[in-house]
């Protein structure tokens, strides 16, 4: 009987230590007693592991929340503005930052447990339709009262689906102290930056700086080595042309048509990609990089514009945390940078920076009614406490739609500055009409593919054409079956 | 005897029994399940039946050859790699078994590459390929041939010190009186091997083809870290696809999961057929 006994126990224990790997909560603790058994010993180090990553909220009653983290580089700032508020509240608050890239993957799987996250981030309008389930009404919230602006929020299915946390804009960042060098060289295209308003003056700029560089060079002490900073079509910089640069020939279309600009239609007509393939090719011929190497992902554009090697670069306002960092070590200054629009060849003249968000807070509606009133709680204490608003606006660096952001916590930002330049000038913003692409990730590769044939291995640019137009009707198409 | 064994039965055999079916039982009954229903999370399902089946061959329509053609460029990368990391890992076995000097470093040497994980090996090749390709204006994702041979260096380079360990084992269980009989008898050096050694290797082949036969229709980290699939998806292996449907593709979590299925049975005959020729050759000493 004995005997039984100690076999029945030991069975226990052997099994806990088994299911501790699979990071169950309940099972975490059970794993002690194997350790003791010498059981399992490999088990031990997977167990703990399981409990830190996990690091639940225990179940106090009083709710709690779980923010599933869209951007990496915020990771510090939110772990501690969670730490700051459940320090002072007592509500936990679980952080976790899915790895750059990874984000649907992680919250599939996270929704799926039983301790889901409560806020998670949704890109877009189509993310509120898959996730339609999961996303609760957020109208009537503090949250949506301070929202400065309502159309920077996701409205689906007859509910306020997701609001703004940032927007964001990006254009062209360029290198204002050797622009404004190359302006006072004597054969310069230009005498004044601000003469560059339109797509045909900024290529004949961009052809004259990268033809001259060695001239420039020698009478401005710079290093540079090109006009633009390479157009990598790698995974890690492709989104920048078959996303961002894709989306002001969208945004041109959909103006055309007359439909939401942001949400988009089923198909598109294509009457913009000669302008597109223009600035396209003013990118790919301006650059020190060789064309056929585009895709070796060997290349860093943003440290080329850092380092001073490059003027001009296509991206957003996200980049300006990471060239006022002294810690990457780049030669520029903030004083040096400014933005001006993608010139499109279209409406030059009335077109300023894009401005967006793909940054979208979502409440879990399947969560218990304790976790979402805890979870509005936090937000609403985010956007208006002093902690909260010096981590978004300062350690963040993100520009806050809300209405509590003004004096100390507005932008610092001196990209997104710009865009509010260039909107007093009376300058229409550019929406972000990728936002309306069907099946994000597979319209692109599928962009970038054709690009990559035309740019680098001699192909007929009728294929882009093809990729962007026809793959445009056949992914909406299957999104909205 | 048997009374003791049924007795502590629950003690060895039930904590294995029950990981085993929740690490892989259950998740794989339940993925068969959810290939029949159209799902975002898991536990979020709707029955469609065999949609996700067809969806994967027809989509709007027309004739989809995405998962064709990632099939035959799977077949293709799996064959060569089976024929190369055998007869080199075989060819290197058979040197190391000579007892040259130094055997024991060069066996340490060749089985290392294994010991690093695909990813990272992977990132480290990348640099390599492009490093040297760069001088032919050309990258490792610049065709899908570029991506193809590319890959096939990496797993080699991988997987040959290992399969070479296994070969290294087999060959010295070959009786020495064999061969010296053999030897007496006049056989020349091939008609050794050929008669002799292979023969008698062949429990070991079978298990050096099946590994490297199921790795290669396997095969994820290394391709996701090389060429992430391109040019386009030109270079996608099965499972790379099959991910790449699962979460890049809106609402379609379901084809992924059928893809995953049919996948599996594909493996599975490949594999078992596979078995059954080299066993059936296998010889007693």
């Amino acid at each position: 009987m004995k005997k039984k006994l100690v076999s029945v126990m030991l069975t226990t224990a052997m099994t806990a230590a088994l299911l501790a790997g699979c990071g169950s909560q309940a099972a975490a603790p059970a794993a002690a007693p194997a350790d003791a058994a010498e059981a399992t010993a490999e088990e031990a180090p997977a167990a703990d592991e399981a409990v830190a990553e996990e690091a639940a909220p225990a179940a106090t009653g009083e709710g709690s929340v779980y923010l599933l983290n869209f951007k990496p580089e915020t990771d510090d700032a939110w772990q501690e503005l969670a730490a700051t508020y459940t320090s002072q509240t007592g509500t936990e608050v679980t952080v976790l930052t899915a790895a750059d890239g990874t984000y649907s993957t992680t919250l599939q799987s996270e929704l799926a447990k039983s301790d889901a996250p409560t806020i998670f981030t949704i890109g877009n309008t189509t993310a509120a339709q898959t996730w339609d389930d999961y996303t609760y009404d957020l109208a009537g919230t503090a949250l949506y009262d301070h929202l400065t602006d309502k159309a920077l929020s996701i409205n689906y299915n007859g509910k306020v689906a997701g609001i703004a946390n940032c927007y964001e804009c990006y254009g062209i960042i360029y290198n204002k102290t050797i622009l404004e060098g190359y302006c006072g060289m004597d054969n310069a295209v230009i005498s004044s930056v601000d003469e560059i308003n339109s797509l045909e003056k900024l290529n004949a700029v961009a052809t004259d700086i990268n033809s001259r560089v060695d001239e420039i060079n020698a009478a401005l002490g710079t290093d540079l080595t090109e006009a633009f900073a390479s157009a990598g079509l790698d995974d890690s910089s492709s989104w920048r042309f078959s996303g961002h640069l894709a989306g002001l020939a969208l945004y041109y279309d959909f103006k055309d048509a007359g439909c939401d600009l942001t949400a988009g239609q089923s198909t598109i007509s294509g009457k913009y990609l000669k302008d597109f393939k223009n600035v396209w090719d003013m990118y790919v011929g301006t650059s020190a990089a060789d064309p056929a190497l585009l895709t070796s992902g060997s290349f860093s554009a943003e440290a080329e514009l850092g380092m001073g090697e490059a003027v001009f670069y296509q991206n957003g306002d996200w980049e300006f945390s990471a060239f006022s960092n002294p810690d990457n070590g780049y030669l520029v200054t903030t004083d040096d940078l400014a933005m001006m629009p993608i010139y499109f060849g279209v409406d030059d003249a009335n077109e300023g920076l894009a401005v967006g968000t793909e940054n979208y807070w979502a409440v879990n509606s399947q969560a218990s009614q304790e976790n979402i009133d805890a979870t509005l709680a936090f937000l609403e204490w985010v956007i208006t406490s002093d902690e909260g608003r010096m981590a978004i606006s300062d350690t963040m660096g993100l520009t806050a739609p809300f209405d509590t952001f003004t004096g100390e916590f507005a932008s610092k930002n001196a990209f997104a500055a710009a865009a509010n330049e260039y909107a007093s000038q009376g300058k229409t913003a550019v929406a972000w009409s990728f936002n309306a692409t069907p099946n994000v990730d597979d319209w692109r590769a599928d962009v970038v593919a054709a690009m990559v044939e035309y740019t680098c291995n001699g192909g007929d640019w009728s294929g882009v054409e093809s990729a962007f137009v026809d793959g445009w009707a056949n992914q909406w198409t299957l999104a909205n079956e | 005897m048997e009374k003791s064994m049924k007795k502590f039965a629950p003690i060895f055999l039930w904590p294995t029994m029950i990981a085993f079916a929740i690490g892989f039982l259950i998740p794989f009954v339940y993925g068969i399940f959810l290939s029949f229903c159209k799902f975002t999370t898991v536990t979020d399902w709707e029955w469609v039946g065999l949609k996700n089946y067809g969806r994967i061959f027809y989509v709007n329509g027309v004739l989809d050859t995405t998962f064709l053609h990632s099939l035959w460029y799977t077949a293709l990368f799996t064959v060569t790699s089976v024929l190369v990391i055998n007869i080199v890992a075989f060819a290197i076995a058979m040197l190391l078994t000579k007892g040259i000097k130094g055997t024991n470093l060069f066996r340490t040497a060749f089985f290392l590459p294994n010991l690093i994980g695909g990813i990272v090996l992977s990132y480290i090749w990348l640099m390599i390929f492009n490093a040297i390709l760069q001088n032919y204006s050309k990258t490792i994702v610049s065709t899908q041939w570029t991506a193809f041979w590319g890959l096939i260096i990496v797993v080699c380079w991988q997987q040959i010190g290992y399969m070479m360990i296994i070969y290294v084992a087999g060959i010295q269980n070959v009786p020495g009186e064999l061969i010296e009989a053999a030897k007496i008898d006049g056989a020349s050096s091939f008609q050794l091997l050929k008669s002799v050694i292979i023969p008698l290797l062949m429990p070991t082949i079978t298990i050096c083809t099946f590994l490297s036969l199921t790795n290669g229709f396997k095969l994820f980290d290394q391709n996701l870290a090389l060429t992430g699939g391109n040019p386009g998806k030109m270079s996608q292996l099965l499972a790379l696809n099959i991910y790449d449907t699962m979460y890049g593709t809106q609402g379609w979590q379901g084809v992924g999961q059928a893809k995953a299925v049919i996948f599996f049975i594909m493996v599975a005959i490949i594999a078992i057929i596979q078995n059954k020729l080299t066993t059936s050759k296998e010889v007693e000493s």
